[in-house]
Formats: C-alpha cells, sequence, structure tokens
C-alpha cells in the first residue's frame, strides 16, 4: 500500500532538469554581460588591450629623477662604478617612493644578511649573467675565503654599494697597499 | 653550497638566478592532494554503487560526503597561489580550449555538479523525511534541498536508484580524467626532465586512488571513535584490500619509472640522478620510498592475508592508511617541488625550505588541509554520514553483472577473524 504523495513521481527530476537549465542560461547571460567590449571580434585578441596596455601607470623612474633630491647619493653614485647601474635595480619601482613629486612610502633598501643575491644578480660568478671582461665577477665564498674574512660577511661590511671600491680604495692608501690580492685589474673606485 | 645564497633557497652546482625562487610551493603540492583524495573517496563510493562491493556499504554514502568535503576545498590552494582569483574566472568567460590549465576549471566543475547531483539522488529520501519531521526555517531548509519534492514511492525510488547508478558510472571516467589530467599538467611539461613522462598522469591517478581510500579509512574509523560506534570490520578489511592493490601498483609504477630511466641511461638521467641523490634524497628514498612506502605495503599485506586479532586489525589498520595519506603527500611534494629544484641549466639544483607564515607557507597550507574536515563537519549536521542513522537510505544497489572476487572473498571472510 503506497502512501498518498503531494507531489508527482518525476517533479524532483523535473525540477532538477529546470535548475540546471536555468543555472546554464544565466552563466550565459551573465558570460555576455561581463565580457569587456571588443572581445571575440578578431578571435580571442582583444582589440583595445593595447590602449589598456599603453594606458597604464608608468611605475619606474630615470636615475636623474632619484637623484635630484638625494645630492650626497649623487655624489657618490656617480663617482663610482655602480654610476650607470639603475637606482631602482636595487630599491625597487620608483613610484612607491614619489607620486606627484611627493612622498609616497619609503624605499625599500637592501642591507646586511640579505644583500647577497641582490649583489650575485650582477656579479655571481656561478650564473654569469653579465659579461666576464666588464662587471667583476665572484664567487661569493672563494671572494671571502681569498680577502681572509668571515665566510659570513655580508658584501656591504667592506663594499659601499654605491660606491663599491670607495672603501677598499681608502682602506688600501691607510696601509700602503697596491695590489689587488686576488689578481684582478686594479679598480678605480 | 654558497652561504650567501641561503636566505631564501640555497643552490648546488650551475643555478641561474632565474631558478633560485620555487614558484610552484606547497599550495601546488596541496592541489593535486586534495584533488587526489576527491578522485579517490569517489572511487570508493563507486565500488559499492557500481562494482556493487557489498561489504563498502558502510562507508559508500560516507565517502560521497567526504569527497565533497575536499572537492569544496580542491581549488582553494590554486586561488592562493594565483594572488588574483578573481581571475580563475576568466576560463569561463573568455574560454581557450587549448589552455591545459583552463582544463581543470572545466573538469572540476562539471565533476562537482555529478558529486552534488549524485549526493542528491542518494539522500533524497532522508531530505524529505527531515522535512516532514522538521518545522520552521529548518523544513523550509531541507524542502529546498529536496527541491519542494514529497514523493518518496517505490516507483520514484527506482528511479532515483537507476540515476545514481547511471551518475556514479559516469563519475568513474570523470573521477579519472580529473586526476589523470592533473599528471597531466605535470607530465605534459616536456622542458622538466622529472615531469616529462606520459606514466605521470597514470601514477597520478593510482595514488589518487590511494590517498582517497586511506583518507576515507582514516576519517572512518576516526569519526566511529569519536561517535562512539564500532566501525564495521569487514568494510575496513575489504577497504584495506583496496588500499593495498592500488598502493602497490603505484608503488611499482612509480619505482618502475625511475629504474627505466636510470637502466636506459636516458639522456636526463644525470640530472635526474643528481636531484634524487642530491636535494630530493630525504624525502624520496628515506620518507616516501622507504618509510612510508615500504613499512606500510608490509603492514597492509600482513592485515590482508594473515590472520589478526582485533586488537592488531584496530592498531595497525589505521595506521596503515595514515601512512598511506602521507606517501601520497610526499609523492605530491616530491614530485611537485622537486622537478622546480634542478636548474634550467641541468647541472645544478636549488634547495627549497617553505616558510611558516608566507602567503604559502606552512601554516596556511595546514589551514586549507584541515579545512576540509570543518566542510565534512557541516555536511555531517545537514545530512547523515552513516547510512543505519535510523532513517531511510537509499538501500542496496540493484544487482548488477559486475562482481569483484572480492566480494566473495569478504563475504567468507567477515565473521570468521572478527567475530
Amino acid at each position: 500500500m503506497q502512501p498518498d504523495f503531494k507531489s508527482s513521481t518525476h517533479l524532483h527530476v523535473i525540477r532538477l532538469a529546470l535548475t540546471i537549465a536555468g543555472v546554464l542560461v544565466a552563466g550565459i547571460l551573465l558570460r555576455q554581460a561581463l565580457l569587456p567590449a571588443g572581445y571575440g571580434t578578431s578571435g580571442r585578441y582583444r582589440p583595445g588591450a593595447e590602449l589598456d596596455e599603453a594606458n597604464r601607470t608608468v611605475r619606474n623612474l630615470a636615475n636623474d629623477a632619484c637623484l635630484a633630491c638625494h645630492p650626497l647619493i649623487r655624489k657618490l653614485h656617480l663617482a663610482g662604478t655602480h654610476a650607470t647601474v639603475s637606482c631602482e635595480i636595487c630599491h625597487g619601482p620608483g613610484v612607491d617612493h614619489v607620486q606627484d613629486g611627493k612622498l609616497a612610502g619609503a624605499m625599500p633598501t637592501v642591507a646586511g644578511d640579505v644583500i647577497g643575491p641582490v649583489c650575485l644578480r650582477c656579479h655571481g660568478q656561478v650564473a654569469r649573467l653579465r659579461p666576464l671582461d666588464s662587471i667583476r665577477m665572484v664567487s661569493a665564498s672563494d671572494h671571502l675565503t681569498g680577502h681572509r674574512v668571515r665566510a659570513d660577511n655580508d658584501c656591504d661590511q667592506c663594499h659601499h654599494v654605491h660606491a663599491p671600491m670607495k672603501w677598499v680604495r681608502e682602506a688600501r692608501e691607510m696601509v700602503g697597499l697596491a695590489a689587488e690580492p686576488e689578481g684582478g685589474r686594479p679598480w678605480t673606485n | 653550497m654558497p652561504l650567501i645564497l641561503a636566505s631564501a633557497a640555497s643552490a648546488a652546482g650551475y643555478v641561474f638566478p632565474n631558478d633560485l625562487h620555487v614558484y610552484w610551493g606547497l599550495m601546488i603540492v596541496l592541489y593535486p592532494y586534495i584533488t587526489g583524495i576527491v578522485a579517490g573517496a569517489f572511487i570508493v563510493s563507486s565500488l559499492y554503487h557500481v562494482f556493487h562491493v557489498q561489504s563498502l556499504r558502510p562507508v559508500a554514502q560516507f565517502s560521497l560526503l567526504f569527497a565533497l568535503a575536499f572537492l569544496v576545498c580542491a581549488a582553494l590552494p590554486l586561488l592562493v597561489h594565483l594572488g588574483q582569483p578573481g581571475r580563475a574566472l576568466s576560463m569561463f568567460l573568455t574560454p581557450n580550449p587549448s589552455s591545459a590549465m583552463a582544463g581543470f576549471g572545466y573538469f572540476y566543475l562539471a565533476y562537482a555538479a555529478l558529486l552534488v547531483l549524485e549526493i542528491f539522488f542518494i539522500y533524497r529520501p532522508v531530505l524529505v523525511l527531515r522535512q516532514q519531521a522538521a518545522t520552521g526555517g529548518r523544513r523550509l531548509f531541507y524542502g529546498v534541498l529536496a527541491v519542494g519534492s514529497d514523493n518518496l514511492s517505490a516507483e520514484a525510488l527506482a528511479m532515483d536508484r537507476r540515476i545514481v547508478g547511471v551518475l556514479a558510472g559516469l563519475g568513474i571516467p570523470m573521477a579519472c580524467v580529473l586526476h589523470g589530467y592533473v599528471g597531466f599538467i605535470f607530465g605534459g611539461i616536456k622542458a622538466n626532465p622529472l615531469w616529462a613522462t606520459p606514466l605521470m598522469p597514470v601514477i597520478f591517478l593510482l595514488s589518487a586512488c590511494v590517498s582517497g581510500i586511506a583518507g576515507v579509512i582514516v576519517a572512518y574509523v576516526v569519526l566511529s571513535k569519536m561517535t562512539g560506534r564500532q566501525p564495521d570490520r569487514a568494510c575496513l578489511r575489504t577497504a584495506l584490500r583496496f588500499l593495498w592493490g592500488f598502493f602497490l601498483v603505484t608503488f611499482a609504477l612509480e619505482m618502475l619509472e625511475i629504474f627505466s630511466q636510470a637502466y636506459m641511461a636516458t639522456s636526463h638521467w644525470q640530472t635526474l640522478r643528481s636531484l634524487l641523490w642530491g636535494p630530493l634524497f630525504n624525502s624520496y628514498w628515506v620518507w616516501q620510498v622507504t618509510v612510508f612506502s615500504v613499512i606500510p605495503l608490509a603492514l597492509l599485506g600482513y592485515l590482508s592475508l594473515q590472520r589478526v586479532s582485533a586488537t592488531v586489525f584496530r592498531v595497525l589498520a589505521p595506521l596503515a592508511a595514515v601512512m598511506a595519506l602521507l606517501q601520497v603527500f610526499l609523492m605530491r611534494w616530491n614530485v611537485v617541488i622537486g622537478g622546480q629544484l634542478i636548474s634550467r641549466s641541468g647541472r645544478g639544483a636549488v634547495y627549497y625550505d617553505p616558510g611558516w607564515l608566507d602567503r604559502e607557507g606552512i601554516l596556511l597550507s595546514a589551514v586549507i588541509l584541515l579545512l576540509p574536515v570543518a566542510v565534512l563537519y557541516g555536511l555531517g549536521r545537514i545530512l547523515p554520514l552513516w547510512p543505519d542513522a535510523g532513517e531511510v537510505s537509499e538501500g542496496a544497489p540493484a544487482t548488477g553483472s559486475l562482481n569483484l572476487s572480492s566480494v566473495e572473498s569478504v563475504k567468507q571472510d567477515s565473521g570468521e577473524e572478527f567475530a
């Protein structure tokens, strides 16, 4: 004896099928509403994409913009072997620091035990990402042991980051050393 | 190892600067792990619903809810990793059929729909009865879940059973595609010698079954203990046998893949050897292969072949399952992280240590890994986890033509050792 049911036998299947169809239709309509204008006119290419890219905010500045406000750094930086190195290579995008001529945030500085990987981006002998004849390549551990300093010394303990050879040159002058101990070419500043 | 590079990752040999950072971190380890548990748990359910392994009845419904709980969270690690999770929707707005990555979105959505539908048809009688017994908001809630139908006639239930059979049958290839596809994502990257093998989808799929079955076993034992119930031993024994079988095949394939590369001394072997005997030595040979494969395989073989006392079984069964779960996690780790430790130079390797509090760090990974448990708890508040919770369930499946030999053997076994 079957009890009486208010719903018909197939009601749940029909309602479920209608719900799925409804979700699909809603999805298609939502897609139409959300699709960016111009999409699909030339395959998957959207003509407006170029304009969007052109209108993106410029995040990087030139060295002149940085050095205009930092005269001491300017003097050091331009006199050293790092004179042509962009400020933003180590400090990150200028727009995080200055926007519309006003201070927007502190500029990150790289110092201490995090400085090694940054220096080795250009100076790492292992990677050899830069030409050997123009940039001094070092193998970090050989370099440190070769100079008879502690193996966990940070780069900026001996090198001023803006004028890498300044302190080294001054130290040599003080103690009367002339030759480059590792046998490299003499470095100016 | 140059000391100065030791801040995030450290390196040995010839390593390019853009190899130093491991971009696919812990989150991308979790993603195939969680997805695999979903696919594996679904297989447990299908063993009962499609292949009629009767002894798995106590976990047949539960494994579906278990799969759903993990499925809900499967995309979460990817969204955390993406950084801009809103972009995940782009695959539906501007679909690209040739994108292997977008493929996951389509398979995942289709599989989720199938799983929810199957759970709906299996639990419909429960939904209707709970609606009729409830009042107020609860009645409305269950009414909506039951899509407003109260028909539990024999004809309607028979139709539901037929639909469940079809969905479960469809679910098996879909579960295989879903997880085989995850393996394909890695196996299809031909520039990476550790990943680029057509065996990768197969190994991923089989280890997914291992993690899913092991996950269901662990959850079944733990939840039974927590609710003061006695886990069904015949069911556990069958599940352990399937776990043993899948684990054996998975482990054999994992080893064959490595040893055939070694024997053939393929062009990549030097690189692979320096990886497996270098940064991966502990996590691969010591943990994945020795501790978490050989030991649980021995335990599972012992439990499956020998008559053991109830006490020994109670201790060793969940232990073997937990170890199988850890093995699969280590396998995901060794594949995902290991593949990125090889430098593109092919002559060096980096080392990877996940941070505790990073966006993709250990803490957040633990939270994401525990989230399915919370979802399962929520599902358990809405639906009964076990078939004999005093309410009507979908009942035994219709007799089918498929009959696994294990069904017979389990029928013979049950009640002997555990009587």
